[in-house]
């Protein structure tokens, strides 16, 4: 397909120096189409537009949000995990409970099911030539279920409301360095702007749908949300009864087009047998959150619909950097060099993961350094490894783990596997509330054990991964990896605005991290979602929230 | 003069065993203990793959010449594993068991020699125990404490044990009442060596019945905590935790994942009901 | 004299459920975990957890938090969960319902079942027939219920699919599909119950068979038939209420495998999950129901076998 000069350059001729070498870098070839778009979509650049730009560099459609071809008036019932404690927007933390608030309200932008940023509440937003101010511009005309217009105040009110660290808000983990109570400023009704700490070039990930906390809500929102269920979503509330299920009902004055379902219906379930035994008895047509292992029959089920997105999703293998016997490196990547990485993944995961290469930057991101050697399984490398370190008669260690879904499974094989090498892992499976502890240094098995190994949700950027889990003062550091080269080399990351820029820092942080192997990344595990065949237009993302307001049967 | 009953000791024994032998449930009971136990201890060496041993690719595979019982989430080889899955119920169990006899016969003499304000405030203790079902009590138990073999032993043998001091208390209740004690007591012997010398003795052999009892509810109760996913670690090959690990896919019909695990379970308590009920028999007769 | 009998039982009942109550607290206050990080999550910034758990008072010292929530219980109020931040009683009553459900399919079942068992063992005594109904009872009693429940599921629903292996019904389902989904969760009750009331149901008849009234009745000519019947209710009564009475505990809230295995929310489920999300008002509250059920079922047991069976009764007068 021939390149569109002309039209390429009428196109660009608006756009900024920062966007142009975007533009720039995927014309030619450094970057590919899913990364202009999801790129471009963080800088702010529109989905027509990009798609624009890819059609007139002859490179096909960007994918849009087509309504499937679906009769309207269905009654869509979906299994969810049960939302752990009162469904708050503030304080949610549990997939389901996240689930929930995202049904009836909505988010500035969308992290759709392929990573791109998509405008809701927002249609367009900016960054300053820094990346220190960010200015959103407000879609007009959207009502809230309790009647009054959406502005700048609500928004407003909703940021200070989930920055302020006199509240109970989940969402201030994801805020700390970056927003503060106050740092949103409304310019006018429609516009606002966001004043940060400190250069963040993934910005508006932190208020789209990836921080799921943060649905827009009236500034007269006071709490009690499972009275109220505001919101500006295509859905209003019906029903709530906490531990059992929900319902929700079309709003017909939503701002976008109607949603399709007469109704959505969604039962709880604190475990994932029983959401599988209701699917196959006809019960629900949908399970947001299906784990391979334990879904396995359905996997191979021709009944069944699996959509399996991408995420970045895992579970990290965490040794202590400042004890025995992993203080050496070289023990570290011995330990990593025995992990058949394919094999977890068409082993373990059936499929549904990718794999892992010791850092944080899963394939799906698109500043992932694709130069990056990939680490494979290498017993006689480790074996050198050990003797170089002085460890060739082996040790012996307690690997300490929650008791959830692939995990004790996963630790089974890391068992066997560095048996190969002399090392001696006896296993300790707890309940996961255990393992957590208080989630503080000292007082929580995950964060103090020598080896362990804990579930990380997925994220539509590494900022937590890498600032929380492995930053020299990271709270959530498990392998207490001190390491300053890797916190220099992450605020540059962070503060990268231009895409070659973060994929340069990336590569420097997943070289490092491949030589100190603090926490092994095996595999980055897929979002599964079973459907019913004949139930179509369901749009699940990795986060584990789901849109439904396209579903329908066929 | 101590106080015992039994007349002509060999005449006795002989009358039991005799009896015993006759005793069909006893042979067949007995029979099935020894299988299992000669599996905890030699079965590792003559299985066909090393329970341990992992093939992920071929994992869940059905029964089949080569697995006779199939394989299961780690293509592990589930007949090696349930041959060699007796060994971790068979050693914690009885180990509870003897913890439990030995709390519930300090606990008992206690509180059955000394009455008073011993016996109120254990007396009051251990009904509020009893009040709330077994397994809440270990559960809530092992949540606090964490798990691990230890621990499963210790809960179960508490919890028997409280429930053990009971029959005990009432024996010695009934036993300090007599002349011998009363005697101990004119001499000026101290009240351990009046309890545990003087006492214990005549009060053995009901305590001896109530803990082979006993080791029927530990099996039940080891087997469970590994169910409810606080017993054994894995990658123990115990019955228990197998299912526990493998009943969630029951519906996708995996079913030899934990069918095998299950009458292994059923035949181990059985054959131990049997042998016991061979017992009572033949000390009866 | 029986008012003060009754007056006896529930004020030692009233200490036990104290004792049970400061029990469950402290208990309570080992448990492993924090509260506000079971509701945010464990990536939660811990200036969220200590607000969190501030707001929630399980950072006031132990003594407050047990005796706020020991004088509201007294006046009725059975206090608020951490977890759910609402009122407790409602989570409470919808799981003893369930529970309730679940024990009344299985004791329908097991109690005409164990009362024939044992009047057939009863009729047999000693014979075969007696001693596979006996011994076979005591091996279903000590069967691990997880373990019947297992085969059972792999029989009824996976290979012959009659029934429904999951105990949880749809939303809003009618008694008929209530019940049809409690019946396999039901079995391993069955099992475990029915081994002893057929024992004490076998022993009440041989004794009545023995007696001078049976003997009396038959040699004023009434049949085997009619002897049999008006001396089974009465003896098979008396032993199942006993039965019921003294696993009532465990029939509420011990049945946390059963839960587990058929998915099923009742008491039992409840009380773990409290435990291992350190819900103290929940757990403790949940435990307390169970001890009131366990106190009540053995005091209205005790009535009614003193009304049931005369023997009691001239004991008393004696």
């Amino acid at each position: 397909m021939a390149r569109k000069i002309k039209l390429l350059d009428n196109l660009r001729s608006g756009l900024t120096a920062l966007e142009n070498h975007l533009v720039d870098g995927y014309i030619d070839g450094r970057v590919s189409r899913r990364e202009l778009l999801r790129h471009g979509s963080v800088l702010g650049l529109s989905l027509p537009f990009l798609g624009r730009i890819s059609l007139a560099a002859g490179f096909g459609a960007a994918p849009t949000l087509a309504r499937a071809n679906v009769k309207p008036g269905a009654t869509i019932r979906v299994a969810c995990h049960v939302p752990q404690g009162a469904v708050d927007p503030l304080i949610v933390g549990s997939e389901g409970g996240l689930a929930m608030i995202q049904q009836v309200g909505e988010f500035l932008c969308i992290d759709g099911s392929d990573l791109t940023l998509q405008p809701c509440l927002a249609e367009t937003w900016k960054p300053n030539e820094d990346g220190t101010v960010w200015t959103f511009t407000l879609r007009k005309g959207v009502k809230f279920h309790s009647g009054g217009e959406m502005k700048a105040d609500d928004v407003v009110a909703t940021f200070d409301r989930l920055a302020d660290p006199k509240n109970a808000s989940n969402a201030l983990s994801v805020f700390k360095g970056v927003l503060q109570k106050g740092a949103t400023r409304k310019v006018d009704d429609y516009t606002i702007e966001f004043h940060l700490d400190s250069r963040s070039g993934n910005f508006p990930y932190l208020v789209s749908s990836d921080n799921y906390n943060a649905i827009i809500l009236p500034a007269s929102y006071a709490g009690d949300f499972e009275k109220s269920w505001d919101g500006t979503g295509p859905f209003k509330i019906d029903k709530y009864i906490p531990n059992v299920g929900a319902s929700f009902v079309p709003n017909e004055n939503y701002w976008g087009p109607k949603a399709l379902p007469a109704r959505t219906e969604f039962t709880f379930f604190r475990d994932i047998q029983p959401e599988i035994l209701a699917f196959q008895g006809g019960q629900v047509d949908v399970i947001n959150a299906l784990p391979a292992t334990a879904g396995v029959a359905l996997l191979s089920d021709p009944g069944v619909d699996i959509i399996s997105v991408k995420s970045s999703g895992h579970h990290a293998l965490h040794m202590r950097c400042d004890m025995d016997p992993f203080k050496d490196p070289r023990v570290r990547r011995a330990v990593a060099l025995c992990i058949d990485r394919d094999k977890l993944v068409k082993g373990l995961m059936k499929g549904h993961a990718v794999v892992g290469n010791d850092s944080p930057f899963a394939p799906i991101y698109p500043s992932t350094d694709p130069t990056v050697p990939q680490r494979k399984q290498d017993i006689a490398q480790a074996k050198e490894l050990m003797k170089a370190a002085g460890m060739e008669k082996g040790f012996q260690v307690t690997l300490s783990t929650e008791q959830f879904l692939e995990i004790p499974t996963y630790v089974q094989l890391i068992q066997n596997w560095t048996k190969e090498i002399g090392i001696d892992v006896k296993l300790e499976i707890m309940d996961y509330r255990t393992y957590v502890g208080n989630a503080q240094y000292g007082t929580s098995r995950w964060l103090d054990s020598v080896m362990g190994c804990q579930v990380w949700y997925h994220r539509g950027v590494p900022n937590v991964f890498l600032g929380g889990g492995l930053t020299s003062d990271g709270p959530w550091n498990p392998s207490h990896f001190k390491n300053e080269q890797f916190d220099t080399l992450n605020k540059s990351y962070v503060a990268a605005l231009d895409l070659e820029a973060k994929r340069e820092a990336s590569g420097r942080i997943e070289r490092l991290l491949l030589d100190q192997s603090p926490v092994v990344y095996g595999y980055f595990f897929n979002h599964l979602t079973a459907i019913k065949k004949g139930v179509a237009g369901v749009q699940p993302n990795a986060m584990n929230q789901i849109f439904l307001q396209s579903a329908g049967k066929e | 003069m101590t106080h015992v009953y039994i007349d002509t000791p060999s005449s006795r024994h002989q009358e039991v065993f005799a009896a015993l032998f006759r005793s069909g449930p006893f042979l067949i009971g007995t029979a099935i203990i020894f299988f299992w136990a000669v599996c905890a201890a030699f079965g590792q060496q003559f299985v066909p793959y090393d329970p341990l041993a992992q093939d992920i690719l071929n994992a869940l595979g059905p029964p089949s010449a080569e697995h006779w019982f199939g394989t299961d989430q780690l293509g592990r080889d589930i007949f090696s594993r349930v041959i060699a899955g007796s060994r971790d119920i068979l050693t914690v169990a009885p180990l509870a068991t003897i913890l439990a006899t030995i709390i519930g016969t300090v606990l008992g003499l206690l509180t059955g020699y000394f009455r008073g304000i011993v016996d109120d405030v254990f007396s009051r203790l251990i009904e509020a125990k009893m009040a709330i079902p077994g397994v809440i009590v270990a559960l809530l138990a092992i949540v606090a404490l964490g798990t691990s073999e230890m621990t499963v032993i210790l809960v179960i043998g508490l919890s028997f044990g409280t429930n053990m001091s009971r029959t005990v208390r009432s024996a010695v209740l009934s036993e300090r009442e007599l002349e011998y004690v009363a005697a101990a007591t004119l001499r000026r012997e101290s009240a351990v060596h009046i309890m545990f010398v003087e006492i214990l003795p005549n009060i053995l052999p009901p305590i001896l019945v109530e803990s082979t009892m006993r080791v029927g509810y530990a099996i039940f109760a080891v087997a469970t905590l590994s169910f409810i996913g606080f017993g054994l670690q894995p990658p123990s090959p115990d019955w228990g935790l197998s299912i526990s690990t493998n009943y969630a896919m029951i519906g996708g019909g995996y079913w030899w994942t934990v069918l095998f695990d299950a009458l292994a379970i059923a035949s181990l308590v059985i054959g131990i009901n049997l042998m016991a009920d061979g017992l009572y028999g033949a000390l009866d007769a | 004299m029986i008012a003060r009998f009754i007056a006896r039982r529930i004020a030692l009942a009233l200490v036990t459920l104290f004792v049970l109550s400061v029990l469950v607290f402290f208990c309570c206050q080992v448990l492993p975990g924090n509260v506000a990080l079971a509701i945010l999550g464990p990536q939660a910034d811990p200036r969220t957890v200590n607000v969190l758990n501030h707001e929630l008072g399980v950072d006031r010292p132990l003594l407050v938090q047990y005796s706020s929530w020991i004088t509201s219980f007294l006046q009725g109020d059975m206090g608020r969960s951490y977890i759910y931040r609402a009122p407790v009683a409602p989570f409470i009553l919808q799981a003893i319902g369930h529970s309730l459900k679940l024990a009344s399919v299985a004791i329908l079942v097991v109690v005409p079942l164990g009362i024939l068992g044992g009047v057939v063992a009863a009729l047999n005594v000693h014979r075969p027939l007696d001693r596979i109904i006996s011994i076979g009872g005591v091996s279903a009693t000590i069967l691990p219920e997880f373990v019947s429940g297992i085969v059972l599921i792999l029989v009824f629903g996976v290979w012959l699919r009659w029934l429904p292996i999951s105990a949880a019904w749809p939303q809003g389902a009618g008694v008929f599909t209530q019940v049809y989904h409690l019946i396999l969760p039901a079995m391993p009750l069955v099992l475990v119950l029915f081994g002893y009331i057929a024992r004490m149901a076998r022993a009440g008849m041989i004794e009545a068979l023995d007696s001078d009234y049976t003997r009396t009745a038959v040699l004023k000519g009434l049949t085997w038939r009619l002897v049999i019947w008006r001396h089974v209710l009465r003896n098979a009564l008396l032993p199942t209420i006993t039965v019921i009475a003294t696993q009532a505990g465990y029939l509420i809230g011990g049945l946390v495998v059963v839960e587990t295995l058929f998915r099923y929310e009742g008491v039992g489920s409840l009380i773990f999950a409290a435990a291992t999300s350190k819900d103290f008002p929940m757990l403790e509250a949940a435990v307390l129901v169970i001890g009131i059920t366990y106190a009540l079922a053995t005091l209205i047991a005790d009535l009614l076998y003193s009304i049931l069976n005369p023997r009691i009764r001239m004991g008393s007068y004696k």
